[in-house]
């Protein structure tokens, strides 16, 4: 069973989208990048982000993730500013330890991508 | 080469290109307005439903059957044919009842016109076929059949122009819709704030309204903004209703400086300070905004920010023509 069956599916993404959205636009390290004018647009790209991160179903291929962060500068600062709200809103839903670190471990899988390094 | 082929005519499509902005290019004569994908003029009917799934966001299932698609939303990756439909089938012909001065620089337009919609919702007025705009329902659904609109007097402003100088009663226009989601959920316990800046206090009015009808019970906060003191209008009614109603209140705020002769309660202050203090705590609120983009877009984070529901921020966003 994958990490994303185990903590609920699409309906914890549901659960989580707000409280992540709202610790990223609160933390000043990241608030700029996901301060855009179209608000429920990235509300359905946090939503992709969290399938993603869940292990949940989705397309998107190391490329993709290449392409869809590759002008925004990315740093490891900003990589574990946005790991730390995810850890902090998993915590907050009262998601099992060892699904945390199963999120922790597929996110670290990304990374180089995110990061066009 | 990515191209768009209109009525049989080949035209280029530039990388990123609109369909509605090549056509346009080409001297093709395309009805639009807010090219946000919101007001629905620009609608161009398709050969088959491949590459214009992601441009019928908002049309109905009729309409995505027939394989109608918004042509300012479209950005196909591959070549499609498209071709002219027609929308007068999803207009109802609306008449002038009446029009009169609700301030300097709104007019109240009340129209007759047979088809059903929730308050808060907009429809999309075609003057002729070239010319069509977007106007939010102020009024509730009457037996009469007759519409209300709030409209905003631009000088040179080609429909609210027309609305303020010419149209009279007994004048016709098409009225396509309803459209939108911004209405009440009839969640009746929630407290709400009804949030508006202009005329975007017409939405408000109708969801405002409709929430009394239904005997909403929770607390209902209407916040309107203005520059100075005159841009208000329907105050006096707002008023009233905060008078009688226990669980209304209606903050009137403005950002010029008060000359202190105003004939109504009315508050100096920045108008997204002032909700930052007075609604601090949103959890659970149910949230409507309605005005202009900027406002909008920086009262929705401010809301969502203090805990409200992304889910419960209803907004009707006043894109002007030509796109945000
Ligand atoms: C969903 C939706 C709902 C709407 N509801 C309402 C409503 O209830 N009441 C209402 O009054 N309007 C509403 N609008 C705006 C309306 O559709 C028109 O954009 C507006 O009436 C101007 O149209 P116009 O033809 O008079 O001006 P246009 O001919 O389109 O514009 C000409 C000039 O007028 C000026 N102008 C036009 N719009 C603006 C603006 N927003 N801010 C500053 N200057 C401007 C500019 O100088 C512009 O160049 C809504 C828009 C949308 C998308
Ligand atoms: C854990 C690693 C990450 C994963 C798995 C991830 C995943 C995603 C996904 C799936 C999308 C949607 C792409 C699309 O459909 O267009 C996206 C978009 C985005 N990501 Fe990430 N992301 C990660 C890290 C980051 C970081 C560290 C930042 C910046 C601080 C960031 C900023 C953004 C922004 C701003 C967008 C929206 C881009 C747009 O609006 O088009 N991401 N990300």
């Amino acid at each position: 069973m994958s990490v994303y069956e185990k903590i609920g599916g699409d309906a914890a993404v549901n659960a989580a989208v707000d409280i992540f959205y709202r610790k990223v636009l609160a933390d000043d390290r990241i608030s700029d990048f996901f301060d855009t004018v179209d608000m429920d647009a990235q509300h359905a790209k946090q939503k992709a982000f969290l399938t993603m991160a869940f292990g949940g179903p989705n397309s998107y291929t190391g490329k993709d993730m290449r392409e869809a962060h590759k002008n925004m500068k990315l740093t490891d600062v900003h990589f574990g500013a946005v790991a730390e709200n995810l850890v902090a809103t998993l915590q907050e839903l009262e998601v099992p330890q060892e699904s945390i670190d199963e999120i922790v471990a597929i996110c670290l899988s990304v990374k180089d991508d995110v990061l066009n390094v | 080469m990515n191209a768009v082929v209109f009525e049989g005519e080949p035209v280029a499509l530039a990388d990123g290109e609109s369909v509605l902005d090549a056509l346009l290019r080409q001297g093709h004569s395309i009805p639009n307005g807010c090219r946000a994908g919101v007001c629905q003029s620009c609608l161009l009917g398709a050969e088959d439903d491949v590459h214009i799934g992601a441009a019928q966001t908002g049309l109905s299932d009729a309409q995505k059957q027939l394989n109608y698609f918004l042509s300012c939303q479209c950005v196909p990756a591959e070549v499609i044919n498209v071709r002219r439909v027609d929308t007068a089938g999803s207009r109802v012909e609306g008449v002038v009842v009446e029009k009169r001065q609700l301030n300097e620089q709104v007019w109240l337009l009340r129209l007759r016109a047979d088809f059903d919609y929730l308050p808060g919702q907009y429809v999309t007025l075609w003057r002729d076929d070239s010319l069509a705009r977007s106007y939010s329902l102020a009024s509730l659904p009457s037996a009469d059949g007759v519409i209300e609109c709030h409209i905003r007097h631009y000088p040179g402003g080609q429909f609210s122009s027309w609305v303020a100088n010419e149209a009279q009663a007994g004048d016709r226009v098409g009225v396509q819709g309803p459209l939108g989601k911004c209405v009440y959920s009839g969640d009746s316990e929630r407290p709400l704030l009804l949030a508006a800046i202009g005329t975007g206090l017409a939405p408000i009015w109708g969801i405002l309204r409709t929430a009394l009808a239904q005997q909403h019970r929770g607390a209902i906060n209407v916040v309107v903004g203005a520059k100075a003191p005159s841009d208000f209008y329907l105050h006096n009614e707002l008023q009233l209703i905060a008078a009688m109603q226990p669980n209304v209140a209606v903050h009137l705020v403005c950002q010029d400086e008060l000359a202190g002769t105003e004939s109504f309660a009315v508050q100096q202050a920045d108008i997204y300070q002032y909700c930052k203090q007075q609604f601090a705590d949103m959890k659970g609120y149910g949230v409507y905004l309605c005005g202009a983009q900027t406002f909008v877009s920086k009262l929705r984070k401010q809301c969502f920010l203090a805990g409200a529901n992304m889910a419960d921020i209803n907004a009707d966003i006043f894109i002007p023509f030509g796109g945000p």
